[in-house]
């Protein structure tokens, strides 16, 4: 039997997956941290004992995210963009749309049948979008990031951001909670923002059904309710939205390691 | 052991090293004439609607949105745009104009030349010359100057019309008699400048001298559809300016161009390749990241050969204009083609695109582009606000993917050199994909 591993190193945190016929056998998080070097070889031990294996069991490895480069071990480095497409596609073949909101940023991909990236479009340059917005919104509320999904499906009067931006988001949010606005109604109204945000990127690539969402943000109930409500469909969710891109990464790696070979 | 050097991945041009040359000696020759008292203008980018007269009269020229790619290519630009914030001049404004108010502001504080600036700077002008051509904005960052020059501004028009308008024979004849008057008057305003009187052979001379150049350099450009590419983007950018600005003698610049055609022709006959591995025949969307010209060798590396780019940078589609007897109007028929030269076809293809888009359109086609790279110039609405229309357009007509990387003429702090690779990647995934959609769907290429 011949291993693959994929290592995404993303800015805010590190996973890795290690297929095996395309199926992952094992899967690990770890925060990344200042030191990404050093944050790959603990992920990739933590795998290799979760998978029973030895490193030269590693048949081929495919590293992508923000800190790619500091794979050291690895054969090939990938863009995460391809890597996504991969890993939703290996999931759910009938997905042609795939909602990414990685911590830097939310990126829109379309794929084909075969999981090859057809069209994308990423917000860049700009926190808007993505999940470092809820990160702030989460800290100026003083509640757990993982908190924030459920709370927010309690809201009874989301309140209307007039901004995207996750600076003036900031503020907005501090002078919603000195008005006595609820954290419930703050949150859904963080979501809607983004939710909004997202839309105009799928606007600029049109949306083929299916459509999923994967990444951290994914993890989120309310921003995955948010976005439903803004396009009107049901979105598919996999089991470990955050795993998506590393899960591609190892399925290339396999991809690779066959024509190699 | 010696290391030995990396091959750079684009086969440049031999014949665009003296090209060139002679155009970046502009500015050597402007600041000699300022030495000697001869007059030295301060010109925009204008098409060929002011230049003949300029040349006409001895004036020497130099063209600050060049001087803006200089500081850029130089390193010189980020203390330029720094002088023009301090200044109080906003950020988002055009990265030239930036550039250009910042090493004003230092000439006149020093009094000089700023020692540091590169190929010996632009010397003080006795006039600003604006252009209204494309955009229409930009006469207010000539204005802005007087806040350092004791200079005159004067500003040449060109009506913009669209894309239906042109259909209508009349609508050209207005617009023609409204450039010859702005051009007489212009003539006018110079004779008093320069207290001497228009010499008209020497204007008919220059002008025509003007259309051969512009004429081989498109011939040039058209040698460029062969596969492999024989010419990549970067000579373009080298050499475009003797045309577009136009930087140095005609009568020299032809004599260059005519080494550049031999050279180039004698690529395509020998099936020579711009790029050693033609992979991705590329088109590339507005100016490129002066700051950053290396990306286009990483990118060469990967086999990308880019083919065609910008067609507000290239000269028009020849026609013949050697019946006009009156320079001036043969001046404004030239410089009113460049601007609807396809607007025939667009109308023809029902894309009322206008004068930017619809070239890109054709050019995809006709040069057989597999992607494209859009540089969106987050200073500069004028050569932003069409590429995502064209994007649109070149996937969902051609089938032919676009990477969208944001970024700058001149300022560096815009552009993401690592970002734009990762995604360059991503976009040969997408070109393999819509090379075999193009081929189902029974287009050329």
């Amino acid at each position: 039997m011949a291993y693959f591993m994929g290592i995404d190193i993303g800015s805010g945190t590190s996973k890795g997956v290690i297929v095996a016929a395309a199926q992952p056998l094992a899967s690990h998080l770890l925060p990344s941290g200042v030191d990404y070097k050093a944050t790959a070889q603990r992920l990739r031990e933590e795998l290799l004992a979760r998978a029973g294996l030895s490193s030269e069991a590693i048949g081929y490895t495919v590293a992508t995210g923000q800190g790619a480069d500091s794979v050291s071990f690895s054969n090939q480095q990938v863009a995460d963009t391809r890597c996504c497409a991969r890993g939703i596609n290996n999931i759910f073949p009938s997905v042609r749309t795939v909602i990414d909101v990685q911590g830097m940023f939310t990126q829109v991909i379309r794929l084909s049948e075969k999981g090859q990236v057809t069209n994308f479009v990423i917000s860049e340059k700009c926190a808007a979008g993505s999940g470092r917005f809820l990160d702030i919104i989460a800290n100026v509320l003083r509640i757990d990031l993982k908190d924030i999904g459920p709370l927010s499906l309690k809201a009874r009067n989301p309140v209307t951001f007039t901004t995207g931006c996750a600076v003036f988001g900031e503020s907005e949010a501090i002078s919603r909670v000195s008005e006595g606005a609820s954290k419930e109604d703050i949150l859904a109204g963080v979501h809607r923002a983004l939710a909004n945000k997202i839309s105009t990127l799928i606007d600029r690539v049109g949306l083929e059904k299916d459509c999923a969402i994967a990444g951290g943000g994914a993890l989120n109930v309310g921003l995955v309710r948010s976005v439903e409500e803004a396009l009107s469909i049901k979105l598919l969710v996999p089991p470990q939205p955050q795993f998506i891109t590393a899960l591609g990464a190892a399925i290339m790696a396999e991809e690779q390691a066959q024509l190699v070979v | 052991m010696m290391e030995q050097k990396k091959k750079k991945a684009i086969n440049r041009l031999q014949t665009m090293y003296p090209l060139r040359a002679n155009i970046d000696k502009m500015y050597e020759r402007g600041v000699e004439a300022s030495k000697t008292g001869k007059p030295t203008a301060w010109c925009m980018v204008n098409w060929w609607e002011a230049d003949p007269i300029l040349k006409a009269m001895d004036v020497e020229v130099v063209y600050p949105e060049n001087y803006g790619a200089v500081c850029a290519a130089f390193g010189t630009a980020p203390a330029y745009l720094d002088r023009s914030d301090a200044d109080g001049f906003p950020t988002h404004m055009c990265g030239y104009a930036r550039n250009c108010i910042g090493y004003t502001s230092r000439m006149t504080e020093l009094g000089q030349i700023p020692p540091e600036a590169p190929m010996g700077g632009m010397a003080k002008p006795f006039l600003l010359l604006c252009s209204g051509a494309l955009c229409d904005a930009r006469y207010k960052w000539f204005q802005a100057l007087g806040r350092y020059l004791d200079a005159p501004v004067w500003t040449v028009e060109i009506p913009h019309i669209g894309v239906a308008e042109s259909q209508d024979p009349a609508t050209r004849a207005q617009v023609i008699k409204f450039m010859v008057k702005e051009l007489g008057e212009f003539v006018k305003f110079m004779e008093r400048m320069l207290n001497k009187k228009m010499d008209w052979d020497k204007l008919a001379e220059v002008t025509d001298d003007l259309i051969k150049v512009n004429r081989l350099w498109h011939e040039i450009n058209e040698l460029r559809k062969a596969r492999p590419c024989p010419m990549h983007s970067r000579d373009f950018w080298s050499c475009m300016n003797a045309s577009l600005y136009p930087a140095g003698d005609p009568k020299e610049s032809l004599k260059l161009y005519q080494d550049m055609y031999t050279e180039v022709k004698d690529r395509v006959d020998k099936k020579i390749g711009a790029v050693a591995n033609e992979k991705y025949r590329m088109l590339f969307a507005e100016l490129p990241p002066w700051h950053d010209l290396k990306i286009f060798d990483e990118l060469a590396d990967r086999g990308w050969n880019f083919v065609v780019e910008s067609w507000a940078y290239h000269p028009a589609k020849p026609i013949d204009t050697t019946k006009v007897s009156n320079p001036l109007e043969r001046i404004a028929a030239e410089t009113y083609h460049w601007l609807t030269g396809y607007f025939d076809e667009a109308y023809k293809a029902k894309e009322y695109m206008g004068y930017f888009a619809y070239p890109y359109l054709e050019w995809a086609r006709t040069y057989q582009c597999d992607g494209g790279l859009l540089h969106p110039l987050l200073t500069c609405r004028t050569a932003t606000n069409h590429l995502m229309l064209i994007q649109d357009r070149l996937l969902n007509k051609l089938k032919v993917p676009t990477l969208v990387a944001e970024g700058d003429i001149v300022d560096l702090k815009l552009f993401n050199h690592a970002e734009t690779m990762r995604k360059a990647e991503t976009l040969e995934e997408m070109m393999d994909h819509y090379k075999q959609k193009r081929r189902d769907e029974g287009l050329e290429w």
